[in-house]
């Protein structure tokens, strides 16, 4: 069993140096940031000087190499277009995309299992009919074109809602939170539900078959013939029995919540993670790009990871076959 | 004294009365706060509000006195004397003399600085006595007070105790997150690409001041985002505006769009240094547009007019020079554009051997000018009607720039701003040829090249009277017209969108001044 876990651990590594290779190669395409940090009156040795200065006269391997020597020791580099510690910059917005995932998240499961229960029960209600269908609404539009009809709804013509930004936040020293004052709150609302709707409707539509699946299943009718209430009948028994697959498919999703952030963030201009990978892409500011693309590697590494070795219990045939 | 008191009560009065907040969005944040640092129209225009220049620009553009009250020639045109006001203070009360002007001038000047051409004509700059101080030139120098405009004077002091001595672009230091300046406005809060925070300066010498006491910027990159914010009353002003989203809200009333134009024009150019072509089912045969015919018919082919109604709703202007009418050294003896012809343009393809047409490589930005790639769309269809194939590439600009700078072109798109306001500036970066040494032709990147302007900009550089020099600079505006050069198509406009409650002052420069702001 040991060794399965350190082969995965090993599996993970290359999986991340791998990644850091792609990434690098790519920014030679992404463009050149020398035109962005130099202004109009830049001469040719300005340019000949940064770019040696800034080591982007080197071979790609050259700079993946510099850049992993830094990382493993916890440092990331200078942002070229703000001049602070790339790790200080991730660490100031970190906050903002963490706390938007976990109100989305949160609102995509308490909502989509209520609603998933309930269109199952009453599976031919007009009621379960009109959220079928407004849910097909939700998950072919795209984020993009979501966040921006909130917006004209909720802050442009009803004026209830602000359109932009995170309201006012407080600094608790190594976390600044929008949890504590009400516009932080009111800022919330529109973005998070823009980000999870998608999720929502997934999950939504996977609580509603599982269930429909599993009302139809021997016992429930055993429960039901034993006159036990619809309440018990539906909460305890049939609900309980549905949950096993949505948290495997609910625990995976939570990485593509942070990861699709980056739509929702700038339409929002929400000063999350996303946003800055953004901006950093427009001015080809390859630590932050390069760091960000580490982050959420590692956050979709670990999660597998822990998966994977969550089997290991699930599953008695990997620990004593030694695989 | 009466008089005096009463004033200033009254102004007491006025400013208690009326103190406002004021919250406006751009695209692009200001990369730092170190006004020495990095040269570009977001960084100078945000820190005009907080740091000020011995002179700086007035609503019309005019050369005004800031942090000197006067300035002379001095002898022949040896150099500059600027005679600094009193009783200025920075914003953490030090006060303001001679010695605060040549840290500025040696930092500014410095290795690492990104303004240091704007010093390139200074030879030494002496401190005559507290409130003197001499700019000595190499060569006479009749704008160097207006090329200096956006030279902000720092504390020697200040910048010193904070350890930024001299501007970091790579590492950044204190001064690429505080400030400390003279302005009207005090920087109070910066969080850099999220929000910065300005409050009106008590101690400030001027008067020209509005009614807002605080006000606070925010970077909305996405524009429907930042018309949205606008409409909904959570920004007062965003800037730009999109052209497409101008007449919708005009027809609010709720809000208002302030237009102008800007100082910017966006031209074609060739690349005439090339033997063959590069692009196109042409490449590797000659070149055409080394034949001066050839350029002239394709500025004869573009309909102006038709894109300025079409892609630009109206909103901008034809050019026909570098510069716009606005600027200083505007060639007025020269203001015709070739006009819209396609049988002339024909007949000039024919003469030079091209009745057949050939085709060709053209490249565009298509996130750098307003509407960017639409204009190099209609450009590419007008010349398909006299017979010549474009074939357009258009890229993000972070892309753009090294393309340009590899001569991976046949023809392409190009906006020029003259930072200075004068016709001698994109005379220097366009049309001088190419020399890094002298710094001179440093974005003609077709590689232009004619010896009698060579030889007429160092002329024009350090000619005093304004008539010989205007004549100069109109003999230099027909050659490179008659030579067609460039192309020059329109001067970009200025699309700005306001509550309906603010007044403000738009100038050309695309800067927005806080203190001509007021909330009613």
């Amino acid at each position: 069993m040991l060794n399965y876990i350190l082969k995965r651990v090993a599996q993970s590594g290359i999986v991340l140096l791998v990644v850091g290779l792609v990434a690098f190669s790519m920014f030679r395409f992404v463009g050149d940031p020398i035109d962005n940090m130099l202004g109009q009156e830049r001469t040719v040795a300005d340019i000949e000087r940064l770019r040696s200065d800034l080591g982007l006269d080197l071979p790609f391997p050259v700079q993946y190499y510099k850049f992993l020597e830094g990382a493993v020791q916890g440092n990331f580099g200078v942002s070229y277009r703000q001049g602070r510690a790339v790790s200080e910059i991730i660490a100031e917005r970190a906050p903002a995309t963490l706390e938007l995932a976990a109100v989305s998240g949160f609102l995509a499961i308490s909502m989509g299992i209520i609603l998933g229960v309930f269109t199952a029960i009453r599976r031919d209600g007009w009621a379960s009919h009109l959220i079928m269908t407004v849910s097909l609404i939700g998950v072919s539009l795209p984020t993009f074109l979501i966040g921006i009809l909130l917006i004209y709804v909720f802050s442009v013509d009803l004026g209830w809602l602000p359109s932009f930004g995170r309201g006012d936040v407080v600094d608790l020293g190594f976390w600044s939170t929008g949890f504590l004052t009400q516009s932080g709150l009111l800022a919330l609302i529109l973005p998070s539900i823009t980000l999870g709707l998608y999720q929502m409707t997934l999950i939504m539509r996977l609580v509603r078959s599982e269930m429909l699946e599993v009302l139809r299943q021997d016992y429930i009718r055993f429960a039901r013939a034993r006159g036990l209430s619809e309440r018990v009948v539906n909460f305890r028994h049939a609900l309980k029995n549905t949950l096993v697959p949505v948290i495997t498919v609910t625990g995976l999703q939570l990485g593509s919540i942070i990861a699709f952030a980056i739509i929702t963030e700038s339409v929002f201009q929400w000063p999350g993670l996303g946003l800055l990978f953004i901006n950093a892409i427009q001015f080809v500011d390859i630590p932050v790009m390069a760091a960000y693309l580490m982050l959420i590697s590692v956050m979709f590494v670990l999660i597998n990871l822990i998966v994977d070795l969550l089997y290991v219990f699930v599953d008695p045939r990997l620990r004593e076959g030694g695989i | 004294m009466k008089t005096i008191t009463y004033s200033a009560m009254l102004l007491a009065l006025s400013t208690t009365a009326h103190a406002e907040s004021f919250k406006w969005a751009g695209t692009t944040d200001p990369q730092t706060m170190d006004p020495h640092a990095v040269n570009s129209a977001p960084v100078l225009g945000f820190l005009n509000n907080v740091y000020e220049g011995l002179v700086r620009r007035g609503k019309d553009m005019a050369v005004e006195p800031a942090l000197a009250t006067s300035w002379e020639p001095i002898g022949d045109g040896e150099g500059w004397r600027f005679h600094l006001r009193e009783g200025v203070t920075f914003h953490d009360g030090a006060s303001f003399t001679a010695d605060d002007v040549i840290f500025s001038y040696e930092r500014a000047s410095s290795e690492p600085a990104d303004v240091k051409g704007w010093f390139a004509p200074i030879s030494e700059v002496k401190k005559v006595d507290d409130y003197t101080v001499d700019f000595m030139t190499s060569a006479p120098n009749p704008i160097f007070p207006d090329s200096i405009a956006n030279w902000m004077i720092m504390d020697a002091d200040w910048t010193a105790s904070v350890g930024a001595d001299l501007p970091n672009k790579d590492a950044g230091n204190a001064a690429t997150l505080q400030a400390n300046g003279t302005g009207a406005y005090m920087l109070k809060d910066r969080q850099p690409g999220l929000q910065t925070t300005l409050v009106a300066y008590d101690g400030w010498w001027g008067d020209d001041i509005g009614n807002v006491t605080e006000a606070t910027f925010t970077p909305i990159q996405n524009p429907a985002t930042a018309v949205a914010a606008l409409l909904s009353g959570d920004v007062d002003m965003i800037n730009p505006v999109p052209i497409q989203d101008a007449a919708r809200l005009e027809g609010s009333a709720e809000v208002e769009v302030i237009k102008g134009i800007e100082a910017r024009v966006i031209m074609l150019g060739f690349a005439q240094g090339a033997d063959v072509l590069k692009y196109g089912a042409d490449a590797g045969k000659p070149n055409p547009f080394l034949d001066v015919k050839v350029r002239e018919a394709v500025a004869k082919a573009i309909n102006v007019p038709a894109i300025l109604r079409t892609i630009m709703r109206g909103n901008a202007e034809e050019a026909s020079q570098l510069v716009s009418p606005a600027m200083r050294g505007y060639s007025t003896a020269h203001s015709e554009r070739p006009a819209f012809d396609v049988d002339g343009a024909k007949a000039l393809l024919a003469e030079a051997g091209y009745a057949d047409g050939f085709s060709f490589g053209l490249k565009c930005p298509n996130d750098r000018y307003l509407n960017d790639e639409a204009v190099c769309q209609a450009v590419t269809a007008m010349l398909a009607q006299v017979g010549i194939t474009a074939e357009l590439d258009a890229m993000p600009v972070r892309n753009y720039w090294p393309e340009l700078r590899e001569d991976n072109f046949d023809m392409y798109l190009l906006g020029w701003s003259p930072g200075t306001f004068d016709h001698e500036h994109p005379v220097r970066f366009l049309a001088s040829t190419p020399n890094a040494e002298k710094k001179l032709g440093s974005w003609n990147f077709g590689d232009y090249s004619n010896a009698r302007i060579d030889e007429l900009l160092p002329m024009i550089q350090s000619e005093i009277d304004d008539t010989k020099r205007q004549a100069m600079i109109d003999e230099t505006t027909a050659i490179y017209q008659s030579e067609h050069a460039y192309v020059p198509l329109y001067i970009q406009p200025l699309v700005w969108g306001t509550r309906s409650n603010i007044d403000l002052t738009q100038r050309p420069d695309n800067f927005f001044i806080l203190r001509w702001a007021s909330v009613n």
